[in-house]
This record gives C-alpha cells, sequence and structure tokens, in this order.
C-alpha cells in the first residue's frame, strides 16, 4: 500500500503544469471557434510530445505508473483548460488505444509514431442515435469490395471530427464489431457542422455521416474480444471524463476559496463565516474524495483487471456528480460574480453536466454496477 | 501509489469474517433487542487476539500493523457484526488502552495492557462533560493534587462502556485557569470509592454498547495513575484521534459491504410483479449507491491508516474529510438498504434498520461533522 506519487510522477505533474499554463496564458481556449480550436490543438499536442505525456496508458515508460500517473496528471490539464484536454485526451486515449490495444503492425507504424509524437489529431466515432444499455447491434455496416471496404452510417457527438486528421469509425462488418480507420477527405465522408453546446465550447464536435465511404481493407480493425469492444470504449472515455472532473473540481474549488478569503463582508473576509467555511470544507471533502476514487480506479486497470470495469463506472459517477455538486456550490460562494459568464466557476457548472451524459452516463452507469453485483452482467 | 492489501492481510481479513459469523453474528439479535452488552462476545474477540492487535506480544498483543489492525474492523462490519459491539471494541481498544500504552509508565503498561488485551478487563474512555462536548477546554472536572495524590470532583457524559468498564482513562483539570494545557489524563479503576458510573442511556442505535455518566465525587486515585505528565492530557486525546478517523470508522465501511452483500441476496431471491427485483433498475440503483459509498470510504479510511504506519505526523485536514464523509454520506447508502428490503427492512429480523440507526452516529460521535467542518475551513 502506499498513497503517494512518486517523485518522477511529481515531477512530470509540475512539469506538465508550468508548460500548459504558460502555454494557456493569454489564449482562449474555451472559445467557440473551429480554427481556433484546432490551432491550440495541434499546438499543445506539439508541446506534450516533449514529456512523456501522450504515452501514459499507450506505452510503458519507466518510473511512472501508467493509468494512475495519467489520472494525476489528467487532473493537472483537466483544471487549466476543459476543452484542450478532452481533445487531447479523445485523440491521445481513445483513437490511440485502439491503434495501440487493436491495431495491426501495419496500423501501428503507420499511425502511433505520428499521434504519440503530436503530429496528428484523431478523433473517434462511436455515438449513434439508437444505442442503448443493452449493447444492440451498430448500425453503422461495412461491407467488403475487392481490397476495399465501404463504409455507411452516422455518428453522432464527434469529438474532434472538424479538426481530425484520422477518424476511427466504430461499426459492424461480417456480424463482428469493428473499427474503421477512416481519413480526413475519404470519399464518402462528410463532416457535419461544428455543434452548439452547453459547455466544452472550445472542444469541436459535430456528426459525420459515411455514405459508402471507401476505404482500404488494411485499415480494418477486428478487436481480439470483440462483444467487449463498444464497453471497453465506453471504458476508456469514462476514465477520460473522470480525469475532466477532478479537473472541474480543483478550478471551481480553487476559485471559490480563493474568493473567500478575498471578499470581505461585515469587515471580516467570508471564509470566516461558517456558511462559506463548511460549503468549502464539504467541496474540499467530495474532491479529495473523489481524487482517491479515481486513483484507485485507474490503479485496478493494471492491478486487478477484472474490477476494472465496474469500479471506473462507480468513480465515474462519483466524481462526474461530485464535480456539478462543487461547481454549483462554488457558484454559491462566488455569489453574482459567479454567475458572469467567462469566469471559471460558471464555466465548471456549465461543463459539470457533460460528465454525468457522456461516456456511460451516470443512470447507465448505476445500472450496470447493480448488474456486476447481482452477477447479471451481459 | 498503490492500493493493494498484502496475502497475509487478505486471509486474516477473511479468518476474521468466517470467526465473526459464526460466533459472535447469531448472537446479536437477542442482544440488541433487549439492549445488552454481549460479554461473551466481547471475551472472544479478545481470545481472537483483535482486543489487542496492534499491541507487542510482550504486553499480550500481535504486533500487528496499521493497515491490518484497521483492517479487523472492517472485517467485523463485513460479516455483520453490530455498531454496538464495534464500537465497544474501538473504545476499549483504542480510547482506552492505545493511550496507556502510549502515555504510560512501563508499570501502567504490565498492569493494563495485558488485561485489556486479552479482554479480561474492558476499558473506556471519559473526555465529553455534560457541559463540554466539542469544546473540551472548558471541561470543568478537576484533578486537585493532595500529597501523593489526585482528587477528582465532576462528571463525564455519553461515555462508551461506562457502566461495564474495569478501568477508565479519564481526562480532567489540573490547573482550572488554563484552557488545553490545564488537561491531564488518569486511570481510574473501578471500584475506586468516589467512582460511580450511571445507568445504561437509551440510545437510537449501537444499542448493544452501554453508555453512562461517570461521577466523580471526592475519588482518591495515586498519583502513579497520572498519565504522562500533568497538561499533557488534551494532546494524548488528539493522539487518539488517528485511530478514531481509521479503525473507528473502518466497521462503518464494513457495514456497507455487508449492506450490498444482504441486499443482493435479498434482490436475487424476493420475486414481484412476475420477475426477481434484482431485475428492476430502481433495485439496481440502490446496489450501485451502496457500493460506491463504500468503496469511496475505504479510500479515506485507509489512507489514514497507511499514513500513520508510515510513521507520520497525523494531517488533521485528511483525517476530518474522512470523518467527514463517512459521517454525512453513509445515511444516503443505509436508506436505500432499508428501502431495498420494503417492509421486512422496517423490521429488525432483516438488520437493515439496525445498520440504519447504527449509522446515524457516525455523523456524531468522535465528532460531529460540522466539527470537522470547522476544522477543515480554518485549516484551509
Amino acid at each position: 500500500m502506499n498513497y503517494d506519487f512518486n517523485d518522477k510522477e511529481f515531477n512530470l505533474f509540475v512539469e506538465i503544469h508550468t508548460r500548459i499554463s504558460e502555454f494557456a496564458n493569454g489564449k482562449d481556449l474555451e472559445s467557440y471557434d473551429t480554427k481556433n480550436s484546432e490551432k491550440n490543438t495541434r499546438l499543445a499536442l506539439a508541446l506534450l510530445s516533449e514529456t512523456p505525456y501522450l504515452k501514459l496508458g499507450i506505452e510503458k515508460i519507466e518510473d511512472y505508473n501508467g493509468l494512475l500517473t495519467l489520472m494525476g496528471a489528467m487532473e493537472v490539464i483537466a483544471g487549466i483548460s476543459p476543452s484542450l484536454f478532452l481533445s487531447v485526451e479523445t485523440s491521445t486515449r481513445i483513437f490511440g488505444r485502439i491503434l495501440s490495444t487493436w491495431g495491426s503492425d501495419f496500423q501501428k507504424e503507420k499511425l502511433l509514431p505520428a499521434l504519440l509524437g503530436g503530429k496528428i489529431i484523431g478523433a473517434v466515432g462511436l455515438s449513434e442515435d439508437a444505442m442503448n444499455v443493452d449493447n444492440d447491434p451498430l448500425k453503422t455496416t461495412a461491407t467488403a469490395d475487392g481490397d476495399q471496404v465501404k463504409i455507411s452510417g452516422r455518428k453522432q457527438y464527434v469529438i474532434n471530427a472538424p479538426l481530425a486528421d484520422w477518424i476511427a469509425v466504430a461499426g459492424q462488418m461480417d456480424g463482428k464489431n469493428a473499427v474503421f480507420l477512416v481519413e480526413k477527405g475519404s470519399p464518402g465522408l462528410t463532416i457535419g457542422e461544428k455543434t452548439a453546446t452547453l459547455g466544452y465550447e472550445g472542444v469541436a464536435i459535430c456528426s459525420i455521416s459515411l455514405a459508402n465511404c471507401v476505404i482500404a481493407s488494411n485499415q480494418v480493425i477486428f478487436p481480439k474480444n470483440d462483444k467487449a469492444m463498444l464497453n471497453t470504449l465506453k471504458l476508456w472515455e469514462n476514465q477520460i471524463l473522470i480525469g475532466a472532473s477532478l479537473g472541474l473540481m480543483k478550478k471551481a474549488f480553487e476559485s471559490a476559496k480563493n474568493y473567500s478569503k478575498k471578499h470581505k463582508t461585515g469587515g471580516k473576509p467570508i471564509i470566516a463565516y461558517q456558511e462559506v467555511g463548511f460549503k468549502l470544507s464539504q467541496m474540499l471533502t467530495l474532491f479529495q474524495t473523489s481524487q482517491l476514487f479515481a486513483y484507485r480506479a485507474a490503479w485496478t486497470a493494471d492491478a486487478d483487471p477484472k474490477e476494472v470495469e465496474s469500479l471506473t463506472l462507480c468513480a465515474k459517477v462519483f466524481c462526474t456528480e461530485s464535480a456539478e455538486q462543487v461547481a454549483g456550490d462554488a457558484m454559491k460562494i462566488l455569489g453574482g460574480a459567479g454567475f458572469l459568464s467567462g469566469n471559471p466557476v460558471e464555466e465548471a457548472y456549465r461543463y459539470a453536466k457533460y460528465g454525468q451524459i457522456a461516456g456511460t452516463s451516470t443512470e447507465i452507469s448505476r445500472v450496470k454496477i447493480g448488474d456486476a453485483a447481482l452477477g447479471m452482467n451481459k | 501509489m498503490d492500493f493493494a492489501f498484502t496475502k497475509e492481510q487478505l486471509m486474516f481479513k477473511k479468518e476474521i469474517i468466517r470467526f465473526a459469523k459464526k460466533e459472535i453474528v447469531p448472537r446479536i439479535q437477542e442482544h440488541e433487542l433487549k439492549k445488552q452488552f454481549d460479554f461473551d462476545s466481547f471475551r472472544k474477540l479478545g481470545e481472537f487476539g483483535i482486543l489487542g492487535l496492534h499491541f507487542p506480544e510482550e504486553y499480550g498483543g500481535s504486533g500487528a500493523d496499521v493497515i491490518t489492525t484497521v483492517m479487523a474492523g472492517e472485517a467485523l462490519g463485513e460479516a455483520g457484526v453490530d455498531g454496538g459491539l464495534t464500537l465497544a471494541y474501538g473504545a476499549h481498544t483504542f480510547l482506552c488502552a492505545d493511550t496507556i500504552f502510549s502515555h504510560g509508565t512501563e508499570e501502567q503498561r504490565k498492569k493494563y495492557i495485558p488485561k485489556l488485551a486479552s479482554g479480561e478487563w474492558i476499558g473506556c474512555m471519559g473526555l465529553t462533560e455534560p457541559n463540554a462536548g466539542s469544546d473540551v477546554a472548558s471541561m470543568s472536572t478537576t484533578a486537585e493534587k493532595k500529597g501523593g495524590k489526585y482528587i477528582l470532583n465532576g462528571s463525564k457524559i455519553f461515555i462508551t462502556n461506562g457502566p461495564i468498564a474495569d478501568v477508565a482513562v479519564v481526562y480532567a483539570k489540573t490547573d482550572p485557569t488554563q484552557k488545553h494545557t490545564g488537561i491531564s489524563a488518569f486511570i481510574v479503576e473501578k471500584g475506586t470509592p468516589g467512582f460511580a458510573s450511571g445507568p445504561n442511556l437509551i440510545k437510537m442505535g449501537v444499542c448493544t454498547s452501554q453508555t453512562s455518566e461517570l461521577f466523580f465525587n471526592n475519588c482518591e486515585i495515586p498519583s502513579e495513575n497520572l498519565l504522562g505528565k500533568e497538561g499533557e492530557g488534551f494532546n494524548m486525546s488528539l493522539q487518539t484521534v488517528e485511530w478514531d478517523r481509521s479503525a473507528l470508522l473502518a466497521p462503518f465501511v464494513g457495514a456497507s459491504t455487508y449492506m450490498l452483500n444482504r441486499c443482493v441476496d435479498y434482490a436475487k431471491s424476493r420475486e414481484q410483479f412476475g420477475r426477481k427485483i434484482g431485475q428492476f433498475q430502481a433495485i439496481k440503483q440502490k446496489i450501485a449507491n451502496i457500493r460506491i459509498f463504500g468503496e469511496a470510504a475505504r479510500n479515506l479510511v485507509y489512507r489514514i491508516a497507511w499514513c500513520k504506519n508510515q510513521g507520520r505526523p497525523m494531517n488533521h485536514l485528511e483525517a476530518a474529510v474522512a470523518k467527514l464523509f463517512v459521517g454525512d454520506w453513509s445515511l444516503g447508502p443505509a436508506n436505500d438498504a432499508v428501502v431495498l428490503f420494503g417492509g421486512y427492512g422496517y423490521c429488525h429480523e432483516y438488520d437493515m434498520e439496525r445498520i440504519f440507526r447504527d449509522s446515524r452516529l457516525a455523523p456524531i460521535g468522535g465528532g460531529t461533522s460540522d466539527i470537522q467542518k470547522m476544522i477543515i475551513s480554518k485549516l484551509m
């Protein structure tokens, strides 16, 4: 047992914090502008490629503990810019792990060095309008045509789609789950308009459609355990959303704490009043409990893989719901100042809801946690 | 970071659960209904080695590390041992015996620890007073030194094991002009003239534990019963906080696992509307809530245990966070468990109502949730 990060991990967190803070300085990383998102994501990926960050959870690096180290580092980036974080992570940790976990040698050689070198952006098309808790087969399908395949279907809420060089599209081929690696500009691929959202405005999200979209057959991935493919993709997404929640909580809590020390009423800082001090105490309790939960779920991924799915769902529910609670309480502490658009607390409050909806929703998560406890896993 | 328990720790946990399910759990309902302390079960805890787990073998203990010791509390809760017995164990071992062990002289250790570790003697700790709860420094019990003796006057309240204790660690002012620095700790034995305990206070939960007032009326104790030096009492009481935030919280974590297991068994066997109720999403949601609480709380409790095991000075903020979380967040899952069992959940036979009542102590005992928030907000 050990509840500390090691020195190397700690130094990495400091390095990433310094680099991304400097990068973020003077930029609006949350602006609703696809060109801005693309520029910032490419610059940040290049910057992060100079650190071990992009490789965490994908390649084994000495002295770092894979996903566990990653979770600590994710909190740092998400705490500076949640939008940048979501773009970087979708590209690196979902698109990247599809390649590193299931890709062929050819596919890995072709794309992984560029991805981990921060030279290309990846996106993942998973969600369809009829997806459900039972993981019914995806409607996006492909058929073989010589040494090519033709894909048809529609994907919604595809993060990074407008900026991606490559999109990994989940679907069905020959009755099995498969992932299709579709390059930008492939015939039959249409990228939709950027969607307006409640939060994460700096992330380019849109739908994509594939109408007999043609790719080479060596760009198809058949995961080894194809039945678990959807759950695995959701697991990776959930891990990112946990990291995002930690970042949001950190931002909201720190803002509220600093404000309550500076803002005075009745001749004393408002933190001195129990209504404020006690609220901050509850927020910190939720934040610290979330951190430990997130770290243990990440640790379990390597140490106890049998438990990782349900424990990650537990952590996902707790961390994402805590994020909304903490952000909401932070806004109350800031009062009118918290309600103004463009401040970190208002931003965290709007963004927090996304964590509960995306990935495995907290409702479906609870059903699945119940199923796991009841031995009713499908 | 590494959240793994050792194989030995996990094996020991299983052994405790097996022992408790066989020897203790079948006796709980009878004692709970009568609000009686189960002396036999307590002595069995002693025989099994749980009461003195972390004391060195030369004092009748097993020399266990802090994590294993905390795990024993979790194991008892997980086996279904009631909060009354685990509270009695906590007050006895950590608030009384450990204070004597940590601050006592060699003579004091030799005299008391083996008997407390075996369960031959039962210990309690007297700190809270009718008019001095969270505000410890305002206590009015005094200990006046006269010749080779101290004379104690005053009273204590809400003392776990008070009516049944053979030995008490009692905090009193040796210098009433001072606040915290005027407090000293004493060992007081049952039968000392001028020392009496009141009748068992009837409580909402943890009903098998016996709780009472302690009265000191010109109670003369020999000066060698002073623990440490005069004025060190408050710090001694603070040092028990680490155990309070780990070993005494661990049974609540274990109880959540017990609730989870019971709810799962019930949901798999109970049928309504032609199917097992476990197939309804609303039942799964409740089961999930119980598991989520248990997993979250476990990390916090073992963080305190691990830090103590490393010999680090206590992190008061992390300790308060653990206490606040287990206290305030344990009520929801306990409520979910009662609701899941429906009418049976409201009846004594099915345990859930007992755990629901027992869990209400978590945000009160050992420093209320509001006091934890005071600590956290001051340290921020």
